[in-house]
């Protein structure tokens, strides 16, 4: 037999269990916005019965832990697709600047004019070339041999500004990924003193389910730098290797990522201490450096073949010609490639020493400008068997095709993200309603906990007021 | 399935950004009545646009190129045809002198032979529109054609400073034309002679002198057996050359269609690959701006009650 005084002992443990669990309910409820909270339960049994004469009295309620409500394979699908989203994003926002800086842009001045692009290289070219076969019709003429020598330079210029553009995105993509590989390694460090607090925490037999929720939230923000794989210790501590070489181990951060360059500019990632080079698949680090080594470098040697092919095609029909003094042998381009490209500054400065002419002292020799315009329809081998225009055209829309690919995938990415947060929303995630519902549930409990001291009290009361009677 | 709070809010937000990214494209669409701006939406289409725009501009180009060379061709068709009519006076003169023994009238026709030389002569240094000389092969900067004379005035001999090219241009892809002739040509290949030529005997100039001096000698013999004969070659040459320009003209006519036609085609099928369906734009963005005006009524009216509204 509990006794009065045993059952009074009973109920104020009653009322503290029920304190705990609106306790539990207030925490869920502050968190129920919080993305990598966990939604928390006190988990609660019957204390150890009395063993009596006429079979085991309960007494009362007792808290045996607080545990939260993980899914573990749906947050390690989340980092994973966070990684996803995070190498597709930093691909998205430098190919997307790429994309810009061309400024092949189609847009319809007027309603009556075919829509065009106006303002890119694709016009600067079929300009140029124009400008070949007007001066091929009246090659003496000084007004068109200007304007011969002044759209080579919008062309020179466009490529020197769209190559200096695209050098500009890769070295900030350089950058972008020394800051990626400085967060990575902060949050290393994060996982391993986050891993010591659980570990001490679990070892005392508590459970210390909020820095699980911020070690979560930490490896979902490594996730979107670096892909990674985890394994869970028995523990508790949760095991990190990137690009199979281990980062945290238990509570201790042994390695960390290093951006280094391999010798031209264009930083790669190893591990620190173990010195391998990393091939990272995911994350933003990866996605910069896709971007960099992939479409971006593609459309900067494209542009490069375009203009060096255009260097030495150009070069060696023009410098067989002669100008209107009779000189030959100078050259129309200068410089090696999209960045260098220029036009030789004689030319530019005296549009009367373009040799235009086949023969010298022939001021109406057109054979050169006619040969300069006819290259503009010609296929040259260098090109891939493409014109000038085609193989603009076709870089133009290598790009379109790199850009539309990683917007498709980033599409479905996000989709996915949004299912698996769905998913662990349902598991982990705060219901107000559900919260609400138990509130009420704890407060009836409290107060019949309340009613059951109070009768007690009125009892003791009477054993009390038997003594003095 | 447990729904929690912010499985919904998430949920929601997820759904309102979907409808909106596809209202901004449809409303980009209809404002710009463009289905395609930027290479990234349709990379194939980009392609295409860029291709056909360097081939419009091109034909537009071409277009230039056959009405300049349409002028130096009609400048040239009426020097030809003035020195055709030229040659058949010189003809008709010598025709007429034939038998003629009065030393008055031969030198009154020497005197108009004359004439008809220095006319020749105008003819030959013509220039067209913009300054070039049209008769002196691609040596179109000095005047072709210069004369010397005797202590009479009468010219004794006319000296071709110009070359035997021409400059040809382009006026369709790979098809190249010429409005320019050599004023004489004796190499025996090339464009030929305007008005000399070694293939078909024609030196106008030189005929011209002679049938001058025969006259002025009154050798009426010599005019018939060999001036006269010789004038005919000069006419047929002409001649040739005036039916070769009437070739070009027609060449040009055609050509100058035919990149015409391209143009629009090339510009229609611009407007085809880049233009919106303006009707099928504007149904689905009604039917988006409805789909997002009732998720934003049904999240806000679901949003805004909880049990907590109904706890007392």
């Amino acid at each position: 037999m509990l006794g009065l005084f045993g059952t009074l002992d009973m109920a104020s443990r009653s009322l503290s269990v029920q304190q705990e669990e609106m306790t539990i309910s207030g925490q869920n409820l502050a968190n129920v916005n919080s993305p990598s909270y966990a939604d928390e339960q006190l988990v609660t049994s019957q204390s150890v019965p009395l063993p009596t004469q006429i079979g085991d009295e309960g007494t009362g309620v007792q808290m045996t832990g607080i545990t939260e409500s993980r899914n573990p394979l749906l947050d390690s699908q989340i980092q994973a697709e966070a990684s996803v989203t995070g190498s597709l994003n930093a691909q998205q926002n430098s190919l997307q600047n790429a994309e810009a800086y061309l400024d092949e842009e189609i847009s319809s001045t007027s309603s009556s004019a075919a829509p065009d692009s106006p303002n890119g290289l694709a016009t600067d070219l079929s300009n140029m070339f124009n400008a070949f076969q007007s001066l091929s019709t009246d090659p003496s003429d000084l007004s068109l041999r200007q304007s011969a020598v002044g759209s080579a330079q919008y062309v020179t210029a466009q490529l020197n500004q769209v190559s200096a553009q695209l050098s500009t995105v890769q070295a900030n993509l350089n950058t972008s990924v020394q800051n990626d590989v400085a967060s990575s390694n902060q949050d290393l460090n994060t996982i391993a003193s986050l891993n010591k607090q659980i570990v001490a925490a679990e070892a005392a037999g508590g459970s210390a389910n909020q820095l699980i929720d911020q070690r979560e939230a930490t490896l979902e923000n490594l996730a979107g730098l670096a892909n990674f794989s985890t394994s869970t210790e028995s523990n508790g501590a949760v095991d990190v290797s990137i690009g199979g070489v281990t980062m945290v181990s238990g509570v201790t951060a042994v390695d960390q990522l290093q951006a280094y360059d391999p010798g031209n500019g264009q930083l790669q990632v190893r591990a620190q201490n173990a010195g391998t080079n990393i091939t990272l698949t995911g994350g933003s680090i990866s996605g910069e450096i896709t971007a960099r080594d992939g479409a971006l470098a593609s459309l900067q040697s494209g542009l490069n073949t375009l203009a060096s092919q255009l260097i030495t095609q150009v070069n060696t029909i023009y410098s067989a010609g002669y100008d209107l003094n009779g000189n030959t042998g100078q050259d129309l381009f200068t410089g090696t490639d999209a960045s260098d490209i220029g036009v030789n500054s004689n030319v530019a400065n005296d549009p009367s020493q373009f040799q235009a002419a086949g023969a010298p002292n022939a001021a109406g020799d057109n054979k050169v400008a006619l040969e300069l315009a006819q290259l503009g329809n010609q296929n040259l081998a260098g090109l891939n068997n493409q014109t000038f225009s085609g193989n603009y055209a076709q870089t133009v829309s290598n790009l379109g095709d790199a850009i539309s690919s990683v917007n498709d995938q980033l599409n479905n990415s996000q989709a996915v993200s949004q299912m698996l947060t769905t998913d662990r929303a349902s598991t982990s995630g705060v219901s107000v309603d559900t919260e609400m519902t138990n509130l009420i549930q704890y407060q009836k409990a409290y107060e019949a906990s309340a009613e059951l001291i109070t009768t007690l009290n009125e009892m003791l009361q009477t054993v009390v007021a038997m003594k003095t009677v | 399935m447990r729904v929690s709070t912010s499985s919904f809010t998430d949920g929601f937000l997820y759904q309102i950004n979907q409808l909106q990214s596809q209202q901004t494209t449809l409303q980009g669409e209809a404002s710009t009545g463009l289905s395609i701006t930027e290479p990234e939406q349709d990379p194939a289409v980009m392609n295409q646009v860029l291709n056909l725009q360097s081939e419009a501009s091109a034909g537009a180009q071409y277009q230039n190129n056959i009405a300049q060379i349409q002028n130096s061709a009609t400048t040239a068709s009426d020097a030809l045809n003035s020195l055709q009519s030229l040659v058949e006076q010189a003809g008709e003169i010598a025709t007429q002198a034939n038998g003629l023994s009065s030393p008055t009238q031969l030198s009154s026709y020497a005197t108009q032979v004359g004439q008809l030389i220095q006319q020749a002569l105008q003819i030959a240094n013509t220039q067209d529109a913009n300054g070039n000389y049209i008769f002196g092969g691609t040596e179109t900067g000095t005047a072709p054609f210069s004369a010397t004379t005797s202590a009479n005035g009468d010219v004794t001999s006319v000296a071709y400073s110009g070359n035997t090219s021409v400059a040809d241009s382009e006026i369709a892809p790979g098809l190249t034309v010429s409005a320019q002739t050599p004023g004489e040509n004796n190499t025996g290949s090339g464009a030929e002679g305007v008005f000399a030529d070694s293939r078909t005997g024609a030196d106008l100039f030189s005929h011209l002198i002679s049938l001058q001096q025969n006259l002025q000698s009154g050798n009426t013999s010599a005019i018939a057996s060999t001036d006269s004969p010789n004038l005919t070659k000069d006419e047929n040459n002409v001649v040739t050359q005036i039916s070769g320009n009437a070739v070009l003209q027609s060449t040009l006519e055609v050509a100058g269609n035919v990149a015409k036609q391209q143009v629009t085609t090339e510009t229609a099928q611009m407007s085809n690959d880049t233009s919106a369906n303006l009707a099928q734009t504007l149904t689905q963005l009604s039917q988006t701006q409805t789909a997002y005006q009732a998720a934003l009524e049904s999240g806000t009216m679901v949003m805004s009650i909880s049990l907590v509204d109904f706890l007392q």
